[in-house]
């Protein structure tokens, strides 16, 4: 338990580090602005309690936002990301159902749902997010040009960070 | 009551969400350009020491541009001195009074922060209300108009990127003196949108774009951008691209300019309002 939670607090850390220092430096043409933090909430266990997830993803959301200084932006993506994801498991859930504590990851569930799942969650994260941070539907059609491309970027690092994680 | 307690348990994490939601778009809401909560001040102190960090290694690594820049300032400088002192000697030996004419002041500050990948960027600087900035100041980088400051704490200032899609500027043609409303349209960091300009001027390929001065912000004169290519879009006017002076990757050195005579101009204007 405590060694679960620890591990989780390293990941954190990771991922705000590698959010701040390294993605929100990259920049193609305006439209890819990757947000990688959001595989924290895609590695919680199955099990966590919903106001659990809703409370990690809000402060998870206010570490970003703190950094980059956009109040409430992220946190308002994160949250909501936090709040679908367990209608989002069970949605697509394998046949028997999940495991006791079972944690969601590649390895066990096989990488075509894991990318189901990292799509679906990552592309409603950063669609509050782009959308709320222009605050405004003209432009509609080149926003969502951004959501899509970003979140393929988003998406193809959170596979292959899982990738290598499954191999540690 | 039971009832009630019912539909608490049974509804809890949608609350919760709504609760967290709530707050969240509370600050979304009213600390957009973030100078008005000061939670996020405070907080900002914090995580500040460590984008100094990052914008230091950044500055060292930029230093050959940075240098040449400033040896090329120092000749335009040194040649302007050699002017003037020349024309002061000619006639009579007047005493040239530097201070009552002067309608601008500039300061040199540093970037400590900066974004160009949003739709809504900001960059802060390293001096604020003590080294005498104050809002609605104008920032130059050597090359061009950056941005104006929006907020500045005691040793920190907020100023929005020319690259936001909330900035707007008063620009003009240098070659024939229109002007028009500049703005980002949140595509390329290197090009900006300069609207308004009548579509029987002519113009060219270019054609140096810079700051009139209207808005007592910036200094009339100053360079924004040279045009890269215009089209007729509906109506009566252009829409032209132009090509920005600044390079927003590396803004490391601005200076800050300080209207003197910007109360005087707004308290007059406003009198007319």
């Amino acid at each position: 338990m405590i060694n679960s939670i620890i591990r989780y607090i390293i990941i954190f850390i990771i991922l705000i580090l590698l959010q701040v220092l390294l993605f929100n430096n990259i920049q193609f043409s305006g439209y890819v602005n990757p947000y990688v933090y959001i595989m924290l909430l895609l590695l919680l266990p199955v099990e966590i309690s919903p106001w659990l997830l809703l409370i990690v993803s809000f402060f998870t959301g206010l570490t970003i936002d703190f950094f980059v200084g956009t109040p409430g932006l992220h946190t308002s993506a994160t949250v909501l990301s936090g709040f679908v994801r367990p209608y989002i498991l069970r949605l697509i859930s394998p046949r028997d159902g999940y495991d006791q504590g079972a944690v969601p990851s590649m390895e066990t569930y096989g990488f075509r749902w894991f990318l189901l799942y990292t799509v679906i969650i990552v592309l409603i994260h950063h669609f509050a997010l782009f959308y709320l941070e222009v605050f405004r539907f003209s432009d509609f059609l080149r926003t969502f040009l951004r959501v899509l491309l970003s979140t393929l970027f988003s998406v193809t690092f959170i596979l292959l960070a899982e990738y290598y994680r499954k191999d540690r | 009551m039971r009832n009630l307690l019912n539909f608490l348990a049974r509804y809890n994490n949608l609350i919760i969400f709504l609760l967290l939601e709530g707050i969240a778009f509370y600050l979304v809401v009213t600390g957009n350009y973030y100078q008005n909560s000061l939670v996020l001040k405070n907080v900002r102190a914090v995580t500040l020491g460590i984008e100094k960090k990052i914008s230091n290694t950044r500055t060292y690594l930029n230093l050959h541009d940075i240098n040449l820049k400033v040896a090329q300032e120092n000749v335009e400088l040194r040649n302007r001195m050699e002017r003037l002192m020349k024309s002061d000697s000619q006639l009579f030996s007047s005493v040239k009074d530097t201070i009552f004419q002067q309608q601008y002041i500039f300061t040199r500050v540093e970037v400590v922060n900066n974004s160009t990948n949003r739709q809504k960027n900001f960059f802060t600087l390293n001096k604020g209300i003590k080294q005498g900035i104050n809002v609605d100041m104008a920032v130059i980088s050597l090359d061009g108009v950056a941005g104006i400051i929006v907020s500045s704490s005691n040793n920190f200032s907020v100023a929005m990127s020319l690259l936001n899609l909330d900035f707007r500027l008063s620009a003009r043609m240098k070659s024939n003196g229109y002007f028009g409303s500049l703005s980002w349209d949140g595509r390329d960091i290197r090009y900006a949108i300069l609207n308004e300009i009548p579509q029987h001027v002519i113009i060219n390929k270019g054609d140096t774009v810079e700051t009139t001065g209207y808005s007592a912000i910036f200094p009339q004169g100053k360079i924004i951008g040279i045009v890269s290519d215009f089209e007729k879009s509906g109506g009566d006017f252009y829409k032209i691209r132009v090509l920005l002076a600044t390079d927003f990757k590396k803004l490391n050195n601005v200076n800050v300019i300080a209207n003197l005579r910007k109360t005087e101009q707004k308290q007059l204007e406003k009198s007319f309002q």
